[in-house]
């Protein structure tokens, strides 16, 4: 694989055994140095063959130069005058590697450096920007406004997952030299390391010069690779900082091109941003969030409130939902529209779906009467087995008939690894827990997930019931309705605010609603007196 | 070298801008260019273009296709690259390189006429297989009025 990626480098490559023999060497180590064939070359003594018109006595130097260990350049005659320098690496397991390349990525940089080099793409590496960014720091001119554009492939992973990581190396490759074709001659590309590339600029005219780079690379990067027989779309998205102007400290011009490169994914891939300060800030807010978020669940910063679901059968509190709540010293409440998806992306939901499902069914163990509780579930706990025993282990403990928990789930949840969740849901529906399909109505609302599971309820989107009021959402209320009831599910409104909307729902023969004309989510210590009160007011909000 | 023969389809949309002389020379340019570059690498096929677009067929060994359509993906006078189709193939359709201006415009069709003379394009080998058919609808569908 390895040798597939370095064979098809522009770079030269050769490797010596302890006899400093050739035991390697690619094709572009043979066309450097002005030799026919790469492959004539294994077997044979370095040096002895490569040069062709040193004396003797030169050679016999080279030679001894070539057995230096700390030797780490020597420069060749080859083609008459033409002098070619051989970068050697130290030597590893008696094994020495030798490098050439006629198109060296730094012009009038020092040339000690075969650590400072990538070995794939022949491009410099990441010492080299540390080099350059110290060369930064020192100066003691008032700099030139000096550009980081960091540069990552999209979908690079998609391409190694798929179709290998010798196809993923050429595509390095290539698009190393497309990015060398859009770049000037003294600006410097870097391969930092996997897909990230960076490319430094020290022009005065920045950001104009940075821009036009950047726009041209995201451009050329998004035109299809042909790549061992196959079509490959990768594309650039780029982030870029410039010294003074956002970027003072020129240690910062990485995290803040880094910080826009972030900026530029979330923003949909495939296009360049530059550094705001803005980003910074919102980095350092999302970083405390995240660490206060990780810690929430010890320090016991999450309650749960439960909203009562109301029968119009017979306009009995038939069950709750149990809502999460997070009250944090400094921040006071934080919505779960704000930190749950942030829990999903540091699977943090994993510990705090754990804590719901076990607090919840304890809390509903302890309710006087029969109701149920309705708890969701994030379709991420759905990706393993692992929800299985939560559900079980939380009956268990809280000695909570199983008949009384109700799970929610959306539809994401059905639209990966369908088979293994539908195992999954099938054990905990088996155990006598009841399914509900939650935000029904949104999302991809097919069709198709509704016949897939026998689902116990489906919870009718509020923005449906919040719909405002016309034959057309009566129609496709009523349409939803008797589709449930024809599937033999349980239908239950959420959002319902209004003695119109809870009109037309028991008009229109809904099971069940929530929302707030029935009541507010409420703290666990005040159901009991919220059950007493629903029995002895009678309360008819029927006008 | 792996003889291995592979064809390439490719549409793009040409962005040179300016008047047909500008266009005239520029495409001048590429077909010298490309002719010579094209002949080395044992690379045939054919470039058709109008004022609205380019549409190639290169056909030889896979490095040399990769090659040069890397050297053609760099070039600043066209945008937008499609491929319609790579492939590996039993036989060239083309046994040189050519370019052929296909258009409708009557002013472009005068202007580009003595390129259709000098070449040898045979537009018949086009004939029969749906991806060229799909590159002369583009073609037609992308002319500039």
């Amino acid at each position: 694989m390895l040798a597939e990626s370095v064979g098809a480098s522009a770079t030269g490559v050769a490797i010596l055994d302890e006899q400093d023999r050739v035991v390697y060497a690619n094709a572009a180590f043979a066309v450097q140095l002005h030799l026919p064939h790469a492959a004539a070359l294994i077997d044979t003594l370095a040096l002895s063959t490569w040069t062709h018109s040193a004396s003797a006595q030169e050679r016999d130097a080279l030679e001894q130069q070539l057995r230096d260990p700390d030797a780490s350049v020597l420069d060749l005659q080859v083609a008459g005058s033409e002098t070619t320098t051989l970068y050697l690496d130290d030597r590893r397991e008696g094994r020495r590697i030798v490098m050439v390349s006629n198109d060296w990525p730094m012009p009038g940089a020092p040339r000690n450096v075969i650590a400072q080099l990538d070995a794939l793409t022949g491009l410099a590496n990441r010492a080299t920007y540390d080099e350059y960014v110290q060369s930064l720091s020192s100066s003691k001119e008032e700099s030139p406004a000096s550009a980081v554009i960091l540069l990552d492939l999209d979908r690079f992973k998609q391409v190694n997952d798929t179709l290998g990581h010798a196809i993923g190396d050429s595509l390095l490759i290539l698009a190393a030299k497309r990015m060398r074709s859009a770049i000037r001659s003294d600006d410097i590309l870097i391969r930092l390391g996997g897909d990230e590339f960076v490319i430094l600029q020290a022009h005065n005219k920045q950001p104009e010069s940075a821009e036009s780079v950047a726009e041209r690379l995201v451009e050329l990067l998004q035109r299809p690779f042909l790549i061992n027989g196959h079509q490959v779309n990768s594309g650039a998205s780029i982030g870029i900082a410039v010294l003074g102007q956002g970027t003072r400290e020129p240690e910062d011009l990485l995290k803040h091109a880094d910080l826009a490169l972030y900026e530029a994914k979330r923003l949909g891939r495939s296009r360049y941003c530059f550094f705001e300060s803005s980003l910074e800030s919102r980095a350092l807010e999302r970083r405390n969030l995240e660490l206060d978020l990780r810690r929430a669940l010890c320090l016991r910063q999450f309650s749960l409130l439960y909203q009562p679901q109301k029968s119009l059968s017979d306009d009995s509190i038939s069950g709750f939902e149990a809502l999460i709540r997070w009250d944090h010293p400094v921040r006071g409440r934080v919505s779960p529209v704000d930190f749950i998806p942030l829990a999903e992306e540091l699977g943090e939901i994993h510990a705090i779906g754990e804590w719901v499902m076990r607090t919840a069914c304890q809390q509903a163990a302890t309710w006087e009467g029969e109701q149920s509780v309705a708890v969701n579930v994030s379709p991420l706990q759905f990706e393993d087995d692992h929800i299985v025993d939560v559900v079980t282990k939380a009956l268990k403990d809280s000695g909570l008939a199983p008949e009384r928990l109700e799970i929610e789930i959306t539809e994401s949840t059905l639209m990966n690894n369908t088979e293994e969740v539908m195992q999954r849901l099938w054990a905990i529906k088996n155990m006598g827990v009841g399914i509900a399909m939650d935000d029904f109505g949104t999302g991809y609302a097919s069709l198709s997930h509704l016949n897939s599971f026998p689902f116990s309820k489906l919870k009718i989107d509020k923005s449906f019931i919040q719909a405002e009021q016309s034959p057309r959402a009566k129609a496709l209320m009523d349409a939803i309705l008797t589709m449930g009831t024809s599937l033999g599910m349980m239908t239950i409104a959420e959002g319902v605010e209004t003695p119109d909307q809870y009109k037309e729902l028991a008009q229109g023969g809904c099971n069940t609603v929530q929302g707030y004309y029935i009541a507010k989510p409420m703290a666990p210590d005040t159901i009991e007196s919220f059950m007493r009160s629903m029995q002895t007011v009678s309360i008819t909000p029927v006008g | 070298m792996d003889k291995t023969l592979y064809r390439l389809v490719y549409l793009s949309r040409n962005t040179i801008t300016g008047d047909d002389d500008r266009l005239q020379d520029e495409i001048r340019g590429i077909l010298d260019v490309s002719q010579r570059n094209n002949r080395q690498a044992g690379v045939t096929g054919a470039l058709m273009f109008n004022t609205g677009c380019f549409a190639q067929v290169l056909e030889g060994p896979h490095n040399r296709i990769q090659d040069t359509f890397e050297r053609i993906q760099c070039d600043p006078r066209h945008s937008h690259v499609s491929v319609l189709a790579f492939d590996r193939v039993e036989a060239r359709y083309f046994s040189d390189w050519d370019m052929a201006f296909v258009g409708q415009n009557a002013q472009s069709i005068e202007q580009f006429a003595d390129f259709n003379e000098r070449s040898s394009f045979d537009a018949k080998a086009l004939d029969g297989d749906t991806v060229f058919e799909l590159l002369r609808i583009h073609l037609d569908e992308a002319e500039r009025a």
